[in-house]
């Protein structure tokens, strides 16, 4: 497929089709456009900082490496989280079997200090906010695996079914009963959430 | 409007809670709400779910990211001595070596099968051209018998003039 045929596919196509034509500013301007959301991605799933960014490295590293072989057959951005879903289902699969327990549910050290723009907050929202914090990442990580990536997709990356259905590898309507099921049990555990 | 509970069709709460659904559908679902407590209740949850997960905030990426990622690139485009001297004998992915270990196994398997090895020699045993004499006695008692009570010669049978 040439560039101009690609370029009715989507405009990151277009950009990935020159970093295969040897155009490194191409790839600076796809780094530059995703870093954020495939970092943030794989932060959410695996719940590490240091790891996610390693893992979002080495999403890039793979797209950069495989430009030679790229054929835009579908939106380049769902290729890109293909690989980072990928890479970050596994390590937490390896890292669940080296450890023998569920690490996600531990509270991490690099929960980041709230940022509330209109006033200082106080010690006491924080440690509010942590606390609430701390649930949510814990619902979040009690989600089996394929649930815990389909409702951040959606969720945080606005992505429609089909999409999430591409990057997982099945069909829609299991996306659909996938969001179903990890809604319901997030709705389980969070929603007293809003009687307090 | 049908209910999204009875009809299987809660992607729809989720989708309003989302700001997923166009206007019109959004306000039929709202006038749903006002006899359905099931699913009001649901959209109500799920709505303090999208709330919460709102609130998760995550740590900036790192400023030397870019560096680092490039560094990488650079690495693996630049192999050093080392890597280019083991390439060559790395081992191949388990993906790829188990289809071929295994048809390898088939060939060998089916060769051995094929091939069936002839009557082993041994250098100890009697050779076959040793009789004992008793034997050789035998066998000319035998033919003196099988000449006696057997058929007539070939020359007597083959004759024309006989017929």
């Amino acid at each position: 497929m040439g560039v101009a045929a690609a370029a009715t596919l989507d405009y990151d196509a277009e950009l990935m089709l020159r970093v295969k034509q040897g155009d490194g500013t191409s790839f600076g301007v796809l780094l530059e456009k995703h870093r954020a959301s495939v970092t943030h991605f794989v932060y959410r799933l695996v719940q590490e900082q240091a790891v996610a960014e390693e893992l979002a490295q080495e999403v890039f590293l793979r797209v950069y490496r495989s430009r030679a072989s790229y054929e835009p057959t579908a939106k380049f951005k769902t290729w890109l989280f293909r690989i980072a879903t990928h890479l970050a289902l596994n390590w937490i699969r390896d890292e669940r079997h080296e450890r023998g327990t569920e690490r996600l549910d531990d509270v991490p050290a690099d929960v980041p200090a709230r940022q509330v723009s209109d006033r200082r907050p106080s010690v006491e929202d924080q440690l509010v906010y942590q606390v609430k914090l701390a649930e949510i990442r814990k619902a979040v990580a009690a989600l089996p695996d394929k649930q815990r990536a389909a409702v951040l997709m959606h969720k945080y990356e606005e992505m429609e079914y089909a999409q999430i259905a591409k990057v997982l590898g099945c069909s829609e309507s299991a996306v659909k009963s996938l969001l179903f099921r990890a809604y319901e049990s997030l709705r389980a555990r969070l929603a007293h959430m809003g009687r307090t | 409007m049908n209910c999204p509970i009875e009809t299987r069709h809660t992607e729809m709460l989720v989708s309003y809670t989302a700001g997923e659904l166009d206007q019109e559908t959004a306000l039929m679902l709202e006038r749903h709400f006002a006899v359905c407590p099931a699913c009001r209740s649901t959209a109500t949850e799920q709505s303090v779910v999208w709330k919460a997960l709102d609130a998760w905030e995550i740590p900036p990426v790192s400023l030397d990211f870019d560096r680092r990622l490039y560094n990488r690139i650079d690495s693996g485009a630049r192999p050093t001595w080392w890597e280019r001297l083991t390439l060559s004998f790395r081992p191949m992915p388990l993906r790829q070596s188990v289809p071929l270990a295994a048809t390898a196994g088939l060939l060998l398997m089916a060769g051995l099968l094929l091939h069936q090895p002839g009557p082993v020699v041994s250098f100890t045993a009697p050779p076959s051209h040793i009789v004992r004499a008793d034997q050789v006695e035998t066998t000319l008692d035998d033919l003196d018998l099988l000449r006696q009570f057997g058929p007539p010669n070939s020359a007597e049978s083959v004759h024309p003039d006989a017929m």
